[in-house]
Parts: structure tokens; C-alpha cells; sequence
């Protein structure tokens, strides 16, 4: 194998990696992935270093080594690109693609989202199920319905403003509480608390929290304690939105 | 029996729209957004039989997590896609919600304040722990199968 052949596999490799990392998927994933990969190339073997904003990837063929450091950065959790990534390995794998193909898809990948129009009353439903599976009646459900779709619509209008997340999150939950406390305001309903503890469960990291335990139980407690770092930051915003939201409604103090 | 069941259907029914809204925040593909729900409603219905036959939360939490894990690594094998794709959005109908928004509401009060009062304290805590353990159970139970059964092979 030639010398550049080598940088070009590498490059292919490290910007897979980057992708995974920056899409929201999880160390043990990436690292198999890039290792996979890169056997599948031709690579002798492939070391990867990940640390909570940088990756560092090693290829060693016929004796040859090279490094190179990326930074990453977080784009939010996208997990079409994931799965489109998981399976240009697999088609590499099996023999289907070489590097050209491997270099043309991986090109050719960006990030596509879900529509406003749908996410909006998607999440809405979404809160409003919870109340009721939390025992709520129905004004509450109504409630929770049109507190959570107002707050999404924040959300994801902030969101393509680039504002930093916890910024995000602690706007996106002070506007969804505002809504979800009128059951207390008007006694609309019987069961006011659970609109307002339903309508926020939108802002559960979800993914960096599940992916943070599972990075520290497979060993990659560096990076595990990271993304538990900012889970615990973007729930603690949050809370900081509902607290002056109810300190304005002049619930519960 | 019957009312068992209507109770499971309306959980599975009410579980499984979660589940599909919170994978659709993911960015989950299209085709497998069914999955999702159906991962979705398994979990938390399977939750709510544990609990009903007299299991504590956590351990009807852990056991539903490990259901999950094991029905997500299904349909990834299938598709070849990754488990955790379907999982995450599977689970998000069990995370505590009450208990989390009862704990931070107890805090702030006890924040408002003057001195510490033994009721509020009290809340704070059980709450807050009930809270940590079952998002522990969560995530444990959901990595169960890949640390029992694919020690040292990929799932896919």
C-alpha cells in the first residue's frame, strides 16, 4: 500500500469518526466503527483516542503510522446519519464498497430534520400522553397539549438561531411553564400539578444522559462523565426556566 | 383480568405516541419509526404488569429496560441499524417525570425559605432518590443484554 493511499484511508476514517461523535453516537460505537472500517481498507490496525471535544486516530500499515487529531463539535443528535454511517461500514465490510464509494457516500451525507409542522404537534401529543398516563384528566391533557407545542415551537425556533443550548433550554421551559400553570391560575382543572410536570418532561436529555452511562459502563469514563457533565447542565437550566416562571405565577413560595 | 388488560392496552396506546414524538426529536429515519413505538409500548406495558403483580419501581424499571434492550437488539439485527437508535426513544415514556419535578419543586421552596423544615426535607429526598434510582434502572438495564450475551462480538 502506498504511502498517500494510507492518508486518504485514514482521512476517510477520522471524518466518519468525527461525524459519529459530532451526531450524538456513543464511544463504543465509534471506536468499532473506525476500527471495522478500517480493516475493511486494507488497515493493519486502528487506535482511537476520544476525549470530550477531540479525537485522535492512529492508522499502522506495513509498519507505517499516522496521526491525526480532530475537534469535534456537538450538532445535536441526528440519528439518520448514524445509522447511514453504520451501514456504509457494513456494505465496506462485506466487500461492496471501496474507497471511492466509501469517499462519494460519506460526501454526500448531510443533516435532514424532521419539519416544524409535524415535530410541533408531534411533541404536544407526546406531553399530553404522559399526563394522562400520569393519572391527568382531560382539561389537563388539553393543557399540557398546548403548553409542550408552544415550547417546542420555541425550541426549534431558537434552535436555528444557533443560541447556546442551555440558553435554549432555560427559555424553551420558562415559556412551557408559563402556559402549563393557567390550571392553577383559572382552576381549570383537578389536577393542576401535572400539566406542569408533564409539559417539561420534553426537556429530558434523554440521549446524552443514556449514552453517558452507557460510554462509563463499557469503559470510556472520560467521555462518559463529560456528557453526564452536560446532562446534568441542561437539566439544571431548565430548572432555572421553570423556577422564574412560577416565581412570576407566585406558586408554591 | 379484563380490566388488567383494557389498563395495559390504554399504556401501550398512550406509551407508544411518546415514543414516537421523542424519536422523531432524534431524527430517528422514517421507516423506523413504527419500531420505535413498538418498543415504546412493550417497555412501559410490561412496567405496568410488574408493578401491578407488587414489584418496586425500580427493579419493574430495570426488568422493563432490559426488555427493551433485548427487543431493540431484535429489530437491529434485522435492519442493521444501531440498537440504541430504537432504545432511547423506547424508554423515554418510563423516565420519572413526577418524582424529578416533585424534587425540584421541594428544593425551591426550601430555597424560598428561612429555615429548613422537616416535611419539605423529607420530600426532597425521597423523591430525589426514588428519581436517581430509576434512572439508574434505566440505562443499566437497557446496557443488560449487550453486557451479558455480546461481551465480545458486535451486536451487528
Amino acid at each position: 500500500m502506498y504511502a498517500d493511499t494510507q492518508n486518504d484511508i485514514t482521512r476517510q476514517i477520522v471524518r466518519v469518526a468525527q461525524l459519529l461523535l459530532a451526531y450524538g453516537a456513543e464511544s463504543e460505537l465509534v471506536e468499532e466503527i473506525s476500527q471495522r472500517l478500517g480493516h475493511a481498507l486494507g488497515l493493519a490496525s486502528v487506535e482511537i483516542s476520544i476525549s470530550s471535544n477531540s479525537l485522535v486516530l492512529t492508522s499502522l500499515v506495513h509498519g507505517r503510522c499516522i496521526t491525526t487529531t480532530r475537534r469535534t463539535r456537538e450538532h445535536g443528535i441526528n440519528m439518520t446519519i448514524v445509522c447511514e454511517l453504520q451501514r456504509i461500514c457494513l456494505l465496506t465490510e462485506k466487500g461492496l464498497y471501496g474507497l471511492n464509494e466509501v469517499r462519494k457516500r460519506v460526501s454526500r451525507i448531510e443533516p435532514r430534520t424532521y419539519p416544524k409542522r409535524y415535530l410541533v404537534p408531534m411533541i404536544g401529543l407526546s406531553c399530553a400522553s404522559f399526563c394522562h398516563l400520569f393519572g391527568g384528566d382531560i382539561a389537563a391533557c388539553v393543557i399540557t397539549f398546548f403548553a409542550s407545542s408552544l415550547g417546542m415551537f420555541v425550541r426549534v425556533s431558537i434552535a436555528k438561531h444557533h443560541f447556546n443550548l442551555l440558553l435554549n433550554f432555560a427559555v424553551t421551559a420558562f415559556v412551557t411553564t408559563l402556559i402549563a400553570q393557567l390550571g392553577y391560575q383559572f382552576s381549570l382543572t383537578d389536577t393542576p400539578k401535572l400539566p406542569m410536570a408533564a409539559s417539561v418532561l420534553m426537556l429530558v436529555p434523554g440521549f446524552p444522559m443514556i449514552n453517558s452511562i452507557s460510554d462509563m459502563v463499557k469503559g470510556h469514563l472520560n467521555v462518559g462523565i463529560s456528557r453526564w457533565g452536560h446532562a446534568t447542565l441542561l437539566t439544571v437550566s431548565s430548572v432555572i426556566g421553570i423556577t422564574i416562571a412560577m416565581q412570576l405565577g407566585g406558586l408554591f413560595l | 383480568m379484563m380490566e388488567l388488560l383494557l389498563a395495559l392496552l390504554n399504556d401501550a396506546f398512550f406509551s407508544a405516541i411518546p415514543a414516537v414524538g421523542f424519536a422523531m426529536v432524534f431524527n430517528v429515519p422514517k421507516r423506523f419509526l413504527p419500531y420505535c413505538a413498538v418498543a415504546g409500548a412493550i417497555g412501559h406495558s410490561f412496567r405496568t404488569l410488574l408493578l401491578h403483580i407488587g414489584l418496586p419501581i425500580e427493579w419493574a424499571t430495570f426488568a422493563a429496560a432490559a426488555l427493551v434492550g433485548l427487543v431493540t437488539i431484535g429489530f437491529a439485527k434485522r435492519h442493521l441499524a444501531p440498537p440504541l437508535m430504537y432504545a432511547v426513544a423506547a424508554i423515554i415514556p418510563m423516565i420519572p417525570g413526577t418524582y424529578a419535578f416533585n424534587t425540584v419543586i421541594a428544593l425551591v421552596q426550601l430555597t424560598a425559605q428561612s429555615e429548613i423544615s422537616p416535611e419539605l426535607t423529607s420530600q426532597v429526598i425521597s423523591n430525589g432518590l426514588k428519581t436517581v434510582f430509576i434512572l439508574g434502572a434505566l440505562s443499566v438495564g437497557l446496557a443488560m443484554p449487550s453486557l451479558l450475551y455480546f461481551r465480545t462480538r458486535p451486536v451487528i
